[in-house]
This record gives C-alpha cells, structure tokens and sequence, in this order.
C-alpha cells in the first residue's frame, strides 16, 4: 500500500502509507504524512490511535510492516546508521542512567553519537545551560524530579544537533515557565531548519508553536481533504459581556436563531458557520448595543479538528 | 566512531552504573574474608600433618580450593549481576536511548558482556594474596596455576555470557535472572544428578567365575599354601551401574572442566597433590568400562605361588588418570558455544530496527 518515495524527497520526515501491526493489534493501519524542515508539526491523537508506534518507527527502532519512511533523505530500516546520526528522539519513556550525572550522560551519549571527548564535554555544557539544568549537573539523576529529566531527556535528543527530531509528549511534567522555553527552543530550531514532530495530548500548547499537524485516529492519518473539512466545520464562538450582562435576548434581537445559541458559565456560545459569518456576528452584536469584552472561538483548531475527526470518524 | 570505541563506552557504562556500587564491594568482602578463613585453616592443618610427611605441602590444596571458590562465587553471582543487564535497561527507559545513538546492537550485547565478566573477574583478582601464600606452602607449579586461572577466567566469561544474554532472549528481568541461576545450576549441578541417577538406573549384569582350593598347610615363611587342590568353578552373577556409559554428562560440569584442564598434580607416589587432580583422577576412573566377565582363579594362583599378590593389577590415581582420555576440552568447547550462541541469540532478539517483539514488550 502506498506509493513509494524517491530518495532524498527532501530533509526532513516523509511518511508514505505505513503499518505496523504487532500481532493482531494494528497499531498503525496507515500513516502518510510530510514534516519538511523548518516546521514543527503536531502529531495528535487520542490514547492508543498509533502515535508512539510511529515514533519508533521513525525513530528507526521499529520495522514498518508497510510503506516507505524518509527521515533526513534516510531509510530507517535500509540505513539506520545515516538517520540515527540525524535524528534526535526524545522518548515518552524517561529513562536515565540513575547513577550518572546529567553532565556524564550528556557527554556519554556524545560520545555514542561519535563526538569526541572535548567536542562532547563542550556540548554537555551548552545544553546544560540551554535547557537549566546547571545547579544539578554535577548529581546523580536519581536526584533529578520528573520535569528535570524531562530536559535531561530533551538535551539527550539534541547533543548532535540533529536536522530532524522527534519529541513524544516533551511538555508532560514541565512547570509553566519550561513549557514556554521548550516553545521559544522548538520555535528557533525550526527557524534554523529543523524538521520538528511533536505528539502531545495538550492541544492548546502545540497550538503555540506547530505550524502544523498531523491528525491521526485508530493507526489512520487523516487526508488533507478530511482536515479542511474538518477545520471548516461550524464551529462555537465564545462571546463574553462586560459584567456578564445576559446576551441571549440580544442574539435573538439580532436574528440568531436559539437552537444555535448556549449558555454556560462563562457566557454564550454560539455555532457559526465560517469565519466571515463569525465576523457578521460580532459586528450585528455590537451594533445591536452589547459591551463585548471577548469574542472567540470555543476551541482552538487543533482542538476543534481533532474533535471534529474523532466525532466523525475518518474512513 | 570505530568498533571498539564504541564497545570501550558501552563497558565503561555499564560498570559504572552496575558495579560501581555498595553491594560490589560488599560482595568482594565477604569473599576475601571466606577465603582467608580457608587460607587460615589449611595453614594450621598442613602444620598438623608436617610432623608425619615433612615433604608435602598444601599449598596444591589450598590453591584448588580458592580457585573453586572463585568459581563458586561466580555462578552466584553473575547471574545476579548479569542477568538484567538488557532487559532491566529496557524497564528502566535506557536501552532505546542508546539504541537511537550510533552505537550498533553488536556493541551493546558484547560490552554488557565484557563487563559483567570483569566485574566477575574481580574476585580472582581479590584472590591473588590467598594463592601467593598457596605458592608459600609448597606443592604447586606455575603450569598449574597459569592453566587453572585460564580456563577458570573462560569459565566465568560463559556464566557472564549466559547471564547477559538471557537478559536478552527474555522480557521480564526477573524471570531472565532466575532463567540464569536455573541454567547455571543444571551445568554445575544438574549434570552431577543426571549422571548420578543414569549411571545407577542403567545396569549390567556381571558373571563372576571362582575357582577356590583346598590346602592341608602352607608354607611359613611364604605363607602360600601347600599342594592346592582345585575346587570345582562356582558362577554367581551380580548387577552394577554402568557410570562409564555416562562420564560425557561430567565433562559439562564446570567444575570437572577445570579439574580437567589441571596438568598434573600427583605426588610420586601417584597420590593427588590438589583437589583438580583428585576431582580430575575420579572422573577419569568413571571411564573404565567395568569387567562383565570376571574370572577369578585363586587356584591357578595358589598352584604359581603367587596367591594374594595384588602388584601389577592395582593402578594407582596417577595411572588412571594418566591413560585415559581428558575430556575438559570437549565441556569447555560446549560452553563456548553455548555461550557464543546465546550471546547470537540476544543479539537478534535486540537488533534494530526491530522486526518482532517479544509478547506484551514496548522497545521505549
């Protein structure tokens, strides 16, 4: 299944009709999709939809049952040697070695990148900055709290400044202020080239910074046609009043039909159509008198295209 | 990155994680502390027995003991240390991370190897005191020794092979440890049950002729008797177990490989001078097939005058030893091969990029 890729199609991830089942499980049925460099894309799914049996195999640890994989212009199961040296992954496993410190395993995996022992120890310290993790990188890592281990791992994938990586859920366990640094990092790697695939649960945080996404249900990416179709589904606006003066009667003053508009909490929702209509809206509504403090959509796309893609069900 | 810099920074992380810890030297102090009671006690039993045979020393024993000691301690222990060492990675999350680096599969089921023998090797190393006061009490040679440490040092790098690979071959990292003693146990132990309980279950049936005589006197000063007159020949039949069918199942046991191996370590009297050379005599005695038909003719004997006159029939340990055939090389070659093709077998099971997966496993 899937039409095979031409070498080197370009350097970053090209994904053409891939399975893999283990057993009678199919973890992943069909994947085709492209992170070319300088973008982050978003891998999104819901639990057991195939995304971590994707990373593997693009992580040349896992052999596709099917299809044809390119990372950096690389076969992973024809040459894993070429895309290992590569790619940087960042598994949703955390594991270090616990008796090492953070500086140690840096330069340790440095060195299995074939680094030599300067060049890596230099290394270890720039990603020890890079990544914050200076007052504890002289401790063993058993030391290390989950989010610390966490940027140890990310530090790991990047040791060899890697063209491609591939990050399964690198924000899980990161306070706030690391989540933004993550972004601001993954932001600039792209920027200088880098082809990114992150998977996370936390839609509103790939939003940030995926200039992409890949959608992916029960081992199926979905196409490109089912994405816009999805994206362009109605979709809620969310319109807050100052003082949460009650809106309802001035929708309906307005002409929007009830069976559009609900109320909740945090003020109304009201389905709309497009984002033209969406404007329309906003406009009638502030014509009509409404002090609107906030008008959004109820969800972000990412968020709203997966739910859409679930609900519908691809295929 | 050449091959064996890759496998230098796969050893030196293993030992730094496994070994480079309490329990190690902990390990390491009991066993000198054993050895040196053993040390102490042959010290005051060879000045016991110096009063009856100035000669010999014990040095030959005491130097087979530590050895076998050091071989005791190994199959206890590596496994132990060993047989996690890839499947308890994997558990801990540290395995993909290194499979994802350059450092190819071959490397890492060789370096987790070379470690966990090293890290076995220490006790030898811890030894070495115990066998230079061996050298003081006399009675062993340096072929002895140099040999028995080689083939010791072997022995120990196919438990630490065992080990390491069946971390491999199997998932769950208790299971693959307890596989290691199991396995290790059937070499050292199981080969001696199989062989006790074939050997003694598989009989053959001996016919025994006897000729006896009467005598009316015999002579003083010979003591042999006066004009004998023969009896008539009585035959009686008896069964006996037929251990020199099954001696082969010996020659697995690490222990009699390395008794084996031992070169010579008889007195002139053709008595063993250390336990490889006793263990060694006695397994090589087990290669005489026993005589079916025995005909024993006291008669025959009484009319030559030689009645009651053992020499020339008796061998001594020596002799046993000496013309039957050495089987060490046989045991050590299977265990080399056992270990090379577990070690194979591991190697292909943690290969990547992986084409099967072992049940219920993730690779992460």
């Amino acid at each position: 299944m899937g039409e095979k890729l031409a070498e080197n199609p370009h350097d970053g991830i090209a994904v053409r009709g891939v399975a893999r089942a283990f057993g009678s499980v199919e973890a992943v049925r069909h994947a085709d999709f492209d992170v070319p460099p300088g973008s982050v894309t978003g891998l999104i799914g819901p639990n057991g939809s195939g995304k971590t049996t994707l990373m593997l195999m693009l992580a040349s640890l896992l052999q596709p049952d099917s299809g044809s994989i390119r990372v950096a212009g690389h076969d992973p199961v024809a040459d894993p040697a070429a895309v290992r040296s590569a790619m940087g992954w960042m598994p949703d496993v955390l594991g270090s070695w616990a008796s090492l410190s953070p500086r140690t395993a840096l330069e340790v995996t440095g060195r299995m990148y074939g680094l030599e022992r300067a060049t890596s120890a230099t290394r270890a310290a720039e990603l020890i900055d890079l990544v914050g993790l200076g007052a504890l990188a002289d401790q063993p890592a058993r030391v290390l709290s989950r989010g610390q281990k966490q940027r140890l791992s990310l530090a790991r994938a990047l040791v060899h400044g890697p063209q491609v990586l591939l990050l399964d859920e690198p924000a899980s366990g990161l306070d706030p202020a690391a989540r933004a640094d993550l972004r601001t990092l993954l932001v600039r790697l792209a920027s200088e080239g880098t082809a990114i695939l992150v998977s996370s649960h936390v839609l509103a945080e790939l939003e940030e910074m995926a200039d992409a996404a890949v959608y992916m249900t029960a081992g199926v990416t979905a196409s490109r046609d089912d994405v816009s179709r999805a994206a362009s589904a109605g979709r809620q606006w969310r319109i807050r009043s100052v003082g949460n003066a009650p809106l309802t009667p001035l929708l309906l003053q307005v002409g929007v039909d009830a069976a559009r508009i609900t109320e909740d909490n945090r003020g109304v929702l009201v389905s709309v159509n497009s984002e033209a209509d969406a404007a329309a809206l906003l406009a009638a509504v502030i014509g009509a008198g409404a002090e609107v403090r906030a008008f959004s959509p109820a969800l972000g796309e990412f968020e709203h295209t997966f739910l859409d893609l679930n609900r519908g069900g691809v295929q | 990155m050449t091959f064996f810099g890759g496998l230098g920074l796969v050893i030196g992380l293993e030992l730094r994680q496994r070994v480079r810890g309490v329990a190690w030297y902990v390990l390491v102090g009991i066993f000198v502390v054993l050895v040196a009671i053993v040390t102490v006690l042959l010290w005051l039993a060879t000045r016991a027995f110096d009063s009856n045979d100035g000669a010999a020393g014990f040095g030959g024993w005491l130097y087979s003991l530590i050895v076998y000691f050091v071989l005791l301690l190994g199959t206890l222990v590596t496994p132990a240390f060993s047989g996690n060492a890839i499947n308890g990675e994997r558990d801990a999350g540290t395995l993909a991370t290194t499979q994802v680096t350059l450092v190819t599969t071959g490397q890492l089921v060789l370096g987790k190897w070379i470690a966990a023998w090293v890290s076995s090797l220490a006790f030898l190393v811890a030894s070495v005191p115990f066998i230079a006061i061996a050298l003081l009490l006399g009675n062993l040679d340096a072929a002895t020794i140099a040999i028995s440490v080689l083939i010791l040092a072997v022995e120990l790098g196919v438990l630490a092979a065992i080990g390491v690979a069946l971390s491999g071959i199997v998932t769950r990292p208790l299971f693959s440890i307890v596989l290691s003693y199991l396995v290790i146990a059937a070499l050292s132990v199981g080969t001696l049950i199989a062989f006790g309980l074939l050997g003694s279950v598989t009989r053959s049936t001996v016919t025994e002729t006897y000729v006896g005589f009467n005598a009316d006197s015999y002579d003083d000063s010979t003591g042999q008797p006066v004009d004998p007159v023969c009896m008539p020949a009585q035959t009686n039949t008896y069964e006996t177990p037929r251990f020199d069918l099954y001696w082969g199942i010996l020659a697995a046991n690490p222990y009699v490989v390395l008794a084996d191996a031992a070169p010579d370590g008889f007195d002139r009297a053709g008595n063993p001078t250390n336990l490889f050379a006793a263990i060694s005599g006695g397994v090589r005695f087990l290669q005489d097939e026993p005589e079916l038909t025995r005909h024993i003719d006291d008669c025959a004997q009484a009319k030559n005058g030689v009645l009651g006159d053992i020499d020339g029939t008796q061998s001594t340990l020596k002799q046993i030893h000496d013309r039957a055939v050495p089987s060490w090389y046989v045991g050590l070659g299977v265990h080399v091969l056992l270990a090379a093709a577990a070690l194979w077998w591991a190697w292909a099971r943690t290969r990547t990029p992986a084409k099967r997966l072992p049940k219920g496993s993730r690779i992460a």
